[in-house]
Order: C-alpha cells, then structure tokens, then sequence
C-alpha cells in the first residue's frame, strides 16, 4: 500500500476552499487503506482490501452549519461538495452556540507511520498466520483471529489558513487458540509491523488455552483480582466515555461533576490523555485541526479535568486540547481515546503472588455501563479467566461476569505492571476509537455478580 | 462517478478468465441526509455518500475480496490483482475448498414503495418538527435536548459469473430523540430511542408523532428523578416490543447466525450455544415463544429484493413454540452445514466490505391476547419500556439488561414508576420464563447491528408484542 501524500491530500482541498462561497469553509479528508486477514480453525476464511477515502465539508453561512461529506479527491467533486455544504448551511438555521473554525497554531509532527508497514501484503498476512497456526496445530488445538494492516492518511484545511496533513500505519495480530476444553488469547497492537511477534502471540495464547481446562463456576462476590491490560483498557473506555468529556461534564453524568479537585479513586491511580506519546496510534491533531494537547485527567485519584473540543471549549470558556472526535463515531463535546495510565514494574508473577484467593482476567466480552454516573462497568470475562489461590493459578474459570464501578476498582489498586499498548473489546473491533497505554494490575476487590454456564 | 453499463460483467468476465470458480462485483451507491436539533439550535444539516465497487473471487478454494472507490482502469486492474492475490494467499492456509449453496440465476429490480420521498422534503420542513418536538422535550431538569431526522437511500447492483444481474434501490426513513434530566441528589434520567427506522418515505416520520413521542420522554424522564427504588426479587416483567425488539436482536439472531457456528467469528463477536446437534432438540424458550426470520416484511430494515450472494429474500422459522429449528445463512456457510439452500442473509453494509451472514428482520411471533388482557394477568411487577444498558457473553447465552424506564403494575394497572432496574439471565432460563405474547405486534428498525471486520453495521429489523415473564430475579442499584 502506498501514501497519497501531503501534496496529494493537502492542495486539491486548498484549490477547492479558494472558490468556496461561505464566511467559513473546512475540509477534512481521511483515506482509509485496510487490508483484513482473518482465520478461523486454523484456515483464512476471509481476505480482504478496501481503499476508501472519506471526505468531509463543513460551511458556515451566518452561523449557520452546512456538512456534506463523499468518497473522492476529484477537483470538481471537492468543489461540488463544498456547493453542497454552502447550500445545507443556508437551508439551515443560524446557532447561537458556533464557535468558529479552528485557527493556525503550530503542531507536531506525526510520529505513529512506517512506510515499511503500510508495504505488507496479503502474503506478509498469511505468513504470519501460518506461524500461529503451525505452532497451536502442534498441540493438537486451532487457532482463530485477525491479521490487519492499516494505512491511514488525514488532511484537513480550512478558510483561516489551517493546513494539516498526517499519514499513520497500524499493525494488528491477534489469536484466539480453542482446545478440547477452553480457550486463550493473545495479541500485539502497533503503529510498525515490526512490533507484532506471531510467535509470541501463538506461545501465550496456547498457554492459557492449555491452562482452561476443568472448569469450576465462581459463586457472586467480591474478590481479589488481577486484571490484564486488556481488561484494565475495558473498565478505562468506560471511565472515557461517562465522565472524561466537556459534554459529560457539562450534562452533570460525569463522575467529575463537582469533584475536580477532590479524590474520586485510589491514590495508585493516575490518568492522562496523550496522543502526541510515540508509543501510542495517534496523528497530533484532531478533526478540527486543532493540535492536540496532553492532558491530565486524574492524578494520583484525584479528579484534574476533562478534554474538550471546540464546542465544549465554548461551554467552559476555556481552549481546545485538540480533541474533537470523528463525527460518525462520536457526538460533540470532546473524546478522551489517547488514554495512558500510569504503570509500576510489577512482573505478572508478582501480581498473582499477591493474591490470596481471587480472579484472574484476561478480557471482556461486550461490556456495557448500567450506571455511567459511577463509570460503572459489567461484562462478561472470555479467554482466560483463573482461579487464584496463594498466590499461584490452581483453577480455570467458567466465565464470570463482573459488575463494578471504576472508580471503586482503581481505590483498590495495589501493584501495577509495566504499560502495554491495548484496547478494549469495542475499539478493537472497530465499534470505538480508544487506545490504552495501560498496565495489568492486582486489586484488592473486584465484584463478580454471575457466571456463565461451565 | 456513475457505474458504466458493462462495467460490472466485465469485472466478472476478467475473473472467469483468470480461473475463478466464482467471481461477483457489487456496485453500490449510497446518500444520506440528516438533520439535528441540540437544545433549540440546528446543529447541522448534514448530506453524504459515497460510491464504489467491491470485487469478490472463489479462486483455489478460497475467497479473495478488494474494494476501490476509484473506478479508472488501473485503479479497477489493480483491484482485481488484490482480490487474486488475497485468494492465492488464503489458499496456501486451507485444506479443503469453500463450496456454495446453489441459486439459480437472478434477474430483476426492487424498490422500496415509499409515499414521500424523504429527500425531498424541505429542509425548513424538517427543522420545525425538531423544533417542535424540541419545545416537548423541555422540562424542570432537562439539562440536554437532541432530535435528528435522517433520510437514507442505497442503489446496488450486482453482477455474478453464474449469471445473477439484479438492482436494488432502498430508501430508508428515521428520526430520534432525546433528553437527559438532572437534579441534585438524584441519578442522571436519560431517555431516548435511536431505533425509530423504517424502510418507508417521510410518512413513517409523521407516523411517529415526534412531538407527542418528546412530551413522554420528558416526562419519564423527569419522573425517574424522583422514582423510588424498585425492590429487588424475583418478579413479574412484562416488556414493550420496542425492549424485546432488542432482547430478540441480541439472544435469538445473533446465536442462530451461522458462520458463529463455523467460529468465523470467535474472535470477535462470538459462537453460539445453538448448535447443529441442537436442532428440533435444544429448548430455546416456553411454547409462547416463536421466532422467524422474514426479508420479506414490507417496510423493514431489513427487507430487500436479493442478498449479497444473490438469493433472493425469504422468510424461515428460527424457533418454533419455544424449540429451536434454523439457522441464518448465506451460500458458503448454509453448504458448509450440509443444508440444501441458502436463506439469504448474506449481507454487506457497503461497496467495501465482503458479504457476511447478517439479520434480515428477526421477529417474534405475535400471540393472540390482548395488551390488556396480558397485563390484567400481573398482581405486582414491572412494565419495562426500554432499554439502556446491555452486555452480552460470547456465545449469547448470558445477558445483562438495564432499562431506562420502569413502570409498576400492580392488580393490572400501571401506576408510577421505579428506578435502578436491571436483571441478568441465560437466554433458555429468560425466554423460558416467557408466559404470554399479545397480538400487538409492531416492527422496529435498527441502524447498526455491529459484526465483521473491518466492522460492518447493519440495518435489520425486529418486530415483536408486549411479552410477560414470571420469576425473573432482579438487579437494582441506586
């Protein structure tokens, strides 16, 4: 696969903007090259590429807000769109609560793109598969999962003088190995091909399915746990989404509200959102184009702010920090998804010893929040769940469902791991836009409310 | 770019001769238009497409799939390369071949019968129904307003080398609203529904009253402020279509789809606890409890004229009187079961994804008593109006629903409401519990069933009645 460009993807909606009709124009473009690998039963049963390219016009006629949005860089296609947007906005009706384009700042430079990534192709893909399932057919087991490379590029240029271009690859690989008796998981996440290790995600995946097996159920209660990165990324999009955002906070649902300040968790636990962190899948501004910003979310359990778009920015009178979401996904009023927790240099064994009669979770399965004031999560465990007893894995666990509030989890906090790149069930399967740089950690309590069949 | 005549069965051509078993090329063309309301203000008025080709080959038993939105020949040549050189590299990790289901050729058109075009109606029009549904959403607490109408139209056209050539033109209507109410000392009220779609014109809109829908949920809203905790036992549910409309969504057609059962989809979305074993065995639900699955129903989400594989729409029992009996299919996964024929539920959302087994519109069976006479029947329990909160395990087989508006019934009238209701199940223990259906059957339509990757979402529709359960252990937080 191959970029576009900063040329390619910057001056069509330049030329485009110069003969745009309007007080206010913008174009955002986001070009899309994705190519899907998946298996299943040790096979690839689906192969897939698609090149798509998004385009987005927004035009302000007397504060009032037309958006047209196509598929094409075509020079008469932008300026049509564009004709569109000024028609959609004088068809509409002035808002009081518009805020203005975003007005040229300086930004970094993007840092999450590999050239040498975004050249693999579906024979790359399969070759990593075939290692995978070499290794788990090896024990008798079959191995299902995704290979997926991404290529992304977005631009954006508005009537102020806003010009901004970032291209960013995204390596994914990931396998869910099935025995006689259970199932196990592994994956490896990031912006380089060079950071997913096949072998790697096969040996540890084949390692827990190896240890599921025997199942006994967990009656409801409270538990010590350790919950792995992917599970600590689940509980923290929840905490993102109820309570990190001005329209949140604004709308009195989020845990924030009058807390800033005060201690809303434990000590152990700090949150911030960095999408400027190389170690992290991120392009430095939004779909605003302002730059992004890092910002401190919760420091050492105490409640520091949330993030804002231009609109919530608006609400609070304060200043973008550069994140406004992509508007098919999220609504307005600022999306926290550069999340990065601190972490400790607890290795994995120290975190089971710890435990003196409790859970072990890998990850969850479809999660929702019942009460998103207490950023409370339930979901179901898949994968790997463990029974813990002094301080070593004696058991494996029917799959249990868990019911708690963040908050509550994080105040009990004991030992953190290193930070890993993760996200959660939904980003990862494309339904959210949150990337963790989380650690696993040990808790004190965490509620199990129920338990799926053995 | 408008697709050329020949285009397609050229695409196909090229595949046939470079030694496709199969080879398909969808055209597929889409608009929508929106308009939102926040709080009194037009927020936007929104209109998108997009266009383009996806280009699917069987080739050395495996399946290879590129998607352009560039239609230039070299753009077209290298697409067809891509899909070849994904099938070649799919081939080297299988043993055995992929097979599909047989259907004859297709020729044809559908169309959606529509009254009014939705696109036509005039912007001003639509901004002074959001307004005046905005002005009903108003109350004491209501912190945040939103209403959105929405207007959709897909025009696809398929072409496959076993000589299928059908069009489709489908237009769809929706609107929503929504109000969250905020009080000192009380929990957030939120109350909203994004699942007012159907396949129909503009006069599904005026069907909805949006206005009277917007005083309701204002006022239920507001009263869940100050609604008493419901107490937490086992007790009698009875829920609206619009929350079983969810309920059979989740626990009924997602585990009958059946590439869950080849694990196509374990990594992601799950398997299933319905099994082939299972089937005219597996005790699904009560003798109430009846379920089909119909790409026929006029209006619904998801009603059309052929699937993505080219069969045409049908309709097929899934549960029948609480036994569990069929599947969902395509082509590929119905010939992997050994089944006869494929019941059409090969579905892509767009030009760039491959076709995987979706819902069409998954329904329950109607009863044949009352609304009135179902709930004269309950002596204490709770009416559940909708759905907020739900969690599902990966084979669908534990669920956990919250609802955002609870009603009491007691000696079969509803009388004020209760707050911090959930309840968690097995899916044969729930639907087991499931005592009575009433004939008040109505169809919902949801926007974006979730499955795939890269991720597709989904229009399909769910019709369903009033339903009661007996016995069902309730949750309640505070």
């Amino acid at each position: 696969m191959t970029a576009l460009g900063r040329d390619a993807m910057l001056a069509p909606l330049e030329a485009a903007l110069r003969e745009a009709n309007g007080d206010e124009a913008e174009l955002w473009v986001h070009r899309r090259r994705s190519a899907i690998t998946r298996y299943a039963r040790n096979e690839i049963h689906q192969n897939a590429l698609a090149d798509e390219t998004h385009v987005q016009a927004r035009v302000v006629v007397g504060r009032a807000m037309g958006i047209a949005s196509a598929n094409s860089l075509d020079p008469a296609e932008l300026r049509r769109l564009v004709a569109d947007a000024a028609t959609a906005a004088r068809e509409s009706a002035p808002n009081a609560d518009w805020t203005g384009l975003a007005e040229p700042s300086p930004v970094a430079e993007p840092r999450s793109y590999d050239a040498d990534t975004a050249r693999a192709d579906a024979a790359h893909q399969a070759d990593a598969i075939k290692r995978i399932t070499a290794a788990v057919k090896a024990r008798g087991f079959r191995a299902a999962g995704t290979h997926q490379i991404e290529l992304t590029e977005d631009s954006l240029a508005n009537t102020k003088g806003v010009a901004r271009y970032a291209p960013s690859t995204m390596a994914y690989l990931r396998a869910l190995v099935t025995s006689d008796t259970g199932t196990g998981w592994a994956e490896d996440l990031g912006w380089s091909a060079r950071s997913l290790d096949a072998d790697g995600v096969a040996s540890r995946a084949i390692e827990k399915a190896a240890l599921d097996r025997e199942r006994t159920q967990l009656a409801p209660g409270d538990y010590e746990a350790v919950f792995e990165e992917l599970a600590v990324a689940e509980v923290l999009r929840f905490m993102s989404l109820t309570g990190l955002t001005g329209q949140t906070l604004r709308d009195g649902r989020s845990f924030m509200k009058d807390a800033i300040g005060e201690q809303v968790t434990g000590p152990r636990f700090s949150l911030w959102d960095d999408g400027l962190d190389d170690r992290t899948l991120a392009i430095p501004f939004d779909v605003e184009g302002t730059a992004k910003q890092r910002v401190a979310l919760v420091e050492r359990g105490v409640a520091k702010g949330v993030v804002h778009d231009r609109q919530s920015a608006k609400w609070f009178d304060t200043r973008s920090t550069g994140h406004a979401a992509d508007p098919r996904r999220y609504g307005v009023g600022g999306h926290a998804g550069n999340l990065t927790m601190a972490g400790g240099d607890a290795k994995r064994e120290q975190l089971i010893r710890a435990v003196t009669r409790g859970v072990l979770i890998t990850r969850f399965h479809y999660t929702n929040t019942p009460d998103p004031k207490r950023a409370t999560m339930t979901g179901t465990t898949r994968d790997g769940t463990f029974l813990i007893e002094d301080g070593r894995i004696t058991r494996a666990l029917a799959n249990v469902r868990y019911t708690m509030s963040a908050l509550d989890l994080f105040a009990g906090i004991d030992l953190l791991g290193p930070q890993r790149l993760a996200r959660d069930w939904w980003s990862s399967n494309g339904m959210g836009s949150i990337v963790c740089l989380c650690p696993p950690i040990k808790v004190s309590r965490a509620t199990i409310t129920g338990s799926s069949p053995i | 770019m408008p697709e050329r005549d020949s285009q397609l069965a050229d695409l196909v051509d090229l595949g046939a001769r470079r030694g496709a078993a199969y080879a398909d090329a969808r055209h597929v063309e889409r608009e929508f238009e929106a308009v939102s309301v926040r709080d009194g203000e037009v927020e936007s008025v929104t209109r998108s497409g997009d266009r383009g080709i996806g280009y699917r080959v069987l080739h050395r038993g495996a399946w290879g799939f590129a998607a352009t939105d560039r239609v230039d020949e070299s753009s077209l040549r290298n697409t067809v390369d891509e899909a070849f050189a994904r099938a070649e590299a799919a081939a080297s990790t299988r043993a055995g071949h992929v097979t599909l289901a047989p259907v004859a050729a297709q020729r044809g058109e559908y169309r959606t019968t529509l009254v009014r075009d939705p696109f036509a109606v005039p912007v001003a029009e639509r901004i002074a129904l959001l307004r005046a549904a905005d002005a009903n959403l108003k109350g004491p607490h209501a912190v945040s307003r939103r209403g959105s109408v929405a207007a959709y139209r897909t025009r696809k056209h398929l072409v496959t080398s076993e000589g299928t050539d059908v069009r489709q033109e489908i237009v769809e209507s929706g609107a929503g609203v929504s109000v969250t109410a905020v009080k000192a000392g009380a929990k957030p009220a939120q109350r909203y529904d994004g699942r007012l779609t159907r396949q129909a014109g503009w006069e599904f809109i005026e069907h909805l009253d949006l206005a009277s829908r917007a005083a309701r949920y204002r006022d239920d809203a507001e009263a869940m402020l100050d609604a008493p905790l419901a107490s937490e036992r086992p007790t009698t549910l009875v829920f609206t279509p619009e929350f079983l409309a969810l309920l059979v969504h989740e626990s009924c057609g997602h585990p009958t789809e059946a590439d869950r059962v080849l694990e196509y989809e374990v990594a992601f979305a799950g398997t299933t606890f319905m099994w082939p074993k299972d089937r005219g065995a597996l005790r699904y639900g009560s003798e109430h409890v009846s379920m089909t699955a119909d790409a026929t129903i006029p209006g619904g989400m998801g009603t059309f004229g052929w699937d993505d594989d080219g069969v045409p729409a049908m309709r097929t029992k899934l549960i029948d009187r609480g036994t569990f009996v069929g599947y969902l299919t395509s082509r590929e996964t119905a010939a992997a079961l050994g089944m006869p024929v494929a019941i059409g539920s090969a579905r892509a959302e767009g030009w760039q994804h491959f076709p995987i087994v979706r819902m069409v519109n998954v329904s329950l069976d109607p009863g044949t008593q009352s609304y009135d006479t179902l709930i004269s029947g309950v002596e204490d329990g709770l009416l559940m109006e909708s759905p907020a909160s739900y969690s599902l395990d990966d084979k669908r087989q534990n669920f956990h629903f919250s609802t955002q508006s609870a009603r009491v019934i007691r000696n079969g009238a509803l009388e004020g409401y209760a707050r911090g209701v959930s309840f968690q199940s097995l899916t044969p223990a729930f639907w087991g519990r499931c005592d009575g259906v009433a004939d008040d059957w109505e169809l919902h339509g949801f926007l974006s069933c979730a499955k795939g990757e890269p991720l597709q979402l989904m229009r399909v529709g769910h019709g369903a009645a009033h339903a009661r359960f007996r016995d069902v252990p309730i949750e309640v937080r505070g």
